[in-house]
């Protein structure tokens, strides 16, 4: 349904997502994690037509078939919804506070579907039962304001259900989010992505999460992916070096923080931070930072490498092995 | 066995709401109910939760910010509410605060070393600021040169550790941390979380760790304390709360950092 084909976003010499190559079917749950300034927002954007004027595109992205690379404004407003919606990270900002709910959800049936008003209110009350808000008609009336945030983010999901779309993107839809809250959210996103047949992509650096919710996995780093595969092999054993780092520097919490004499455990980490977009390495972006250095790392990009005939990483040092 | 050096005993604090109707009194939220824990020297308490459940509530009234309503918190055996407000001052350079935004708790404005010694200036202490405050920046991994330059030459890792610094600078016995790594990528998160257990192992510390993460605070904490509606639910020492949870909610909390149970 969804095709990215070598698609990058740069803004000057600074590339936010370089050849980014993706292929999103129906009832896919793909997982994107990375930390910030990886270029996973950037990509969500861009799948939804959203990448900021000043960006500058290349590669190619079809919907369905349809090239939708430069596509104008009017067209991406027929695809929006239809086809692709959106959830945010802040349930608190993503919905206009001078609007009550209803009016807020039924817009889009009324603009996009042509629905009268009162079908438009039978579809919205459907809605909020299959997201699972209680009290359905009384939050019709409401003000964000009245709503606590785990209701906010089902109100904004169900305003992402609306028209039907084939994909939904979550982009950090639990970060603001109480634990056990966002327990029955992401719950709910693999519910409804599989009663509903649609495609979920779950952007996350949340790595407990990600391994709730989806099936497949791309990791980021840098704008490049750099991992990507089937979410509980990759999980289970990295084969990027960075995949690796992060999952380690995830505390443990089964781990007791002191050993059997008393002394501290430390957390192993990865040394330095993300550097700026326009200050990543010209070779591998990873390089710098990571544990291992070969001599072509610093100047040669790597390529993707297959580890199983389902997952591959880009690193010099799966190149190197027979 | 010696006195702890926090020991607070029955902590409670109610907020009154805004009034619903005229006639009626207004409503009140206890926002923290009858929660006693103590904190040894070299020690780190865990305090878990969701928001609302009054874990921030807890670092006000440790700082002293607030007075709790029921209760009394012993600093190395003084009650810190009962002292004049010069005491108090300058009993503050023994109990340092670090905050969640690194963006947001240092003065954009201002350099790096002014806001580091700002504690320093706040105790009437500045003598030999220059020298602490490199010492400071020492400590929490940065070149002391760092102090003459402002906030947004560094990465949110990087403003932590100055934050930790200028906790660190008048050398307490004590550190509040609210959710200090809760806005950090999972790298650098690490990072500061040795950065704190190094400062400790060095430096004495008793150390009061806020966070809604039970993963972040099972790898830093002796004790835990689980609180929910401002109730302490369950405490004790980390291992043990963490191997065989009394209470629902600490398991959904454990499933939540990624541990089935």
């Amino acid at each position: 349904m969804f095709q990215l084909a070598d698609f990058s976003v740069s803004f000057g010499t600074a590339t936010a997502l370089r050849r980014a190559t993706l292929d999103i079917r129906q009832g896919d749950r793909l997982g994107i994690v990375g930390e910030s300034g990886s270029g996973k927002t950037m990509l969500a954007l861009a799948l939804m037509g959203m990448a900021p004027d000043a960006a500058k595109i290349g590669g190619r992205l079809t919907i369905d078939g349809q090239d939708m690379t430069h596509a104008s404004e009017r067209t991406w407003q027929q695809m929006r919804a239809r086809r692709v919606a959106m959830i945010f990270q802040e349930p608190m900002s993503a919905l206009n506070p001078l609007r009550r709910i209803g009016d807020t959800m039924m817009e889009p049936l009324i603009v996009h579907e042509g629905l009268s008003r009162a079908q438009a209110q039978a579809r919205v009350l459907a809605l909020f039962e299959e997201v699972g808000i209680p009290d359905p008609a009384a939050r019709l009336r409401m003000f964000p304001h009245e709503l606590s945030g785990g209701q906010r983010q089902r109100v904004l999901i169900a305003l992402a259900l609306a028209c039907n779309p084939a994909l939904l993107i979550a982009d950090e839809p639990t970060t603001a989010l109480d634990a056990n809250v966002a327990l029955r959210i992401t719950d709910l996103l693999v519910r409804l992505a599989r009663e509903r047949g649609m495609a979920l992509v779950f952007i996350t650096h949340d790595l407990a999460a990600v391994a709730r919710t989806t099936k497949d996995i791309v990791v980021m780093y840098g704008g490049d992916m750099i991992e990507r595969g089937p979410t509980a092999q990759v999980l289970a054993a990295p084969a990027h070096p960075y995949t690796q780092g992060l999952l380690a520097a995830r505390p443990d919490p089964t781990v007791p923080p002191r050993d059997a004499t008393g002394k501290r455990r430390r957390l192993p980490t990865l040394p330095g931070t993300v550097p700026p977009l326009a200050a990543l390495p010209q070779g591998c972006r990873f390089s710098g930072r990571c544990s291992v250095e070969l001599p072509q790392c610093a100047g040669t990009r790597p390529t993707d490498h297959a580890v199983d005939p389902d997952r591959s990483a880009a690193c010099h040092l799966l190149g190197a092995a027979p | 066995m010696t006195a702890p050096l926090l020991d607070a005993r029955n902590l409670t604090r109610r907020y009154r709401l805004p009034r619903t109707s005229l006639l009626h009194p207004a409503p009140v939220l206890t926002a923290v109910d009858n929660t006693s824990f103590t904190i040894s020297a070299g020690e780190t308490l865990g305090v878990v939760g969701e928001s609302g459940s009054g874990k921030s509530t807890i670092a006000r009234m440790v700082m002293a910010f607030e007075t709790p309503d029921a209760g009394e918190v012993l600093f190395q055996g003084q009650n810190l509410h009962a002292l004049s407000p010069y005491e108090l001052r300058l009993q503050r350079q023994k109990f340092q605060m670090v905050f969640q935004d690194p963006f947001g708790s240092l003065d954009p404005r201002r350099t790096v070393g002014w806001s580091i010694a700002e504690p320093m200036r706040a105790i009437g202490a500045d003598g030999d600021t220059a020298r602490r405050t490199a010492e400071a920046l020492e400590q929490v991994g940065l070149p002391a040169r760092d102090a003459d330059k402002y906030p947004h030459e560094f990465s949110g890792g990087q403003r932590q550790r100055i934050a930790i610094a200028r906790a660190i600078v008048t050398r307490p016995a004590l550190l509040v941390a609210d959710e200090a790594v809760s806005a950090l990528d999972v790298s650098v998160q690490a990072q500061i979380l040795n950065l704190l257990m190094d400062l400790q192992d060095d430096l004495g510390l008793g150390i009061l760790f806020i966070s809604h993460d039970l993963a972040v605070v099972a790898s830093i904490c002796d004790q835990i304390l689980v609180m929910q509606h401002g109730k302490p639910l369950e405490s004790g020492p980390a291992a043990q709360v963490l191997r065989s949870p009394a209470h629902a909610y600490t398991q959904t909390l454990l499933k939540a950092a990624g541990v089935s149970t």
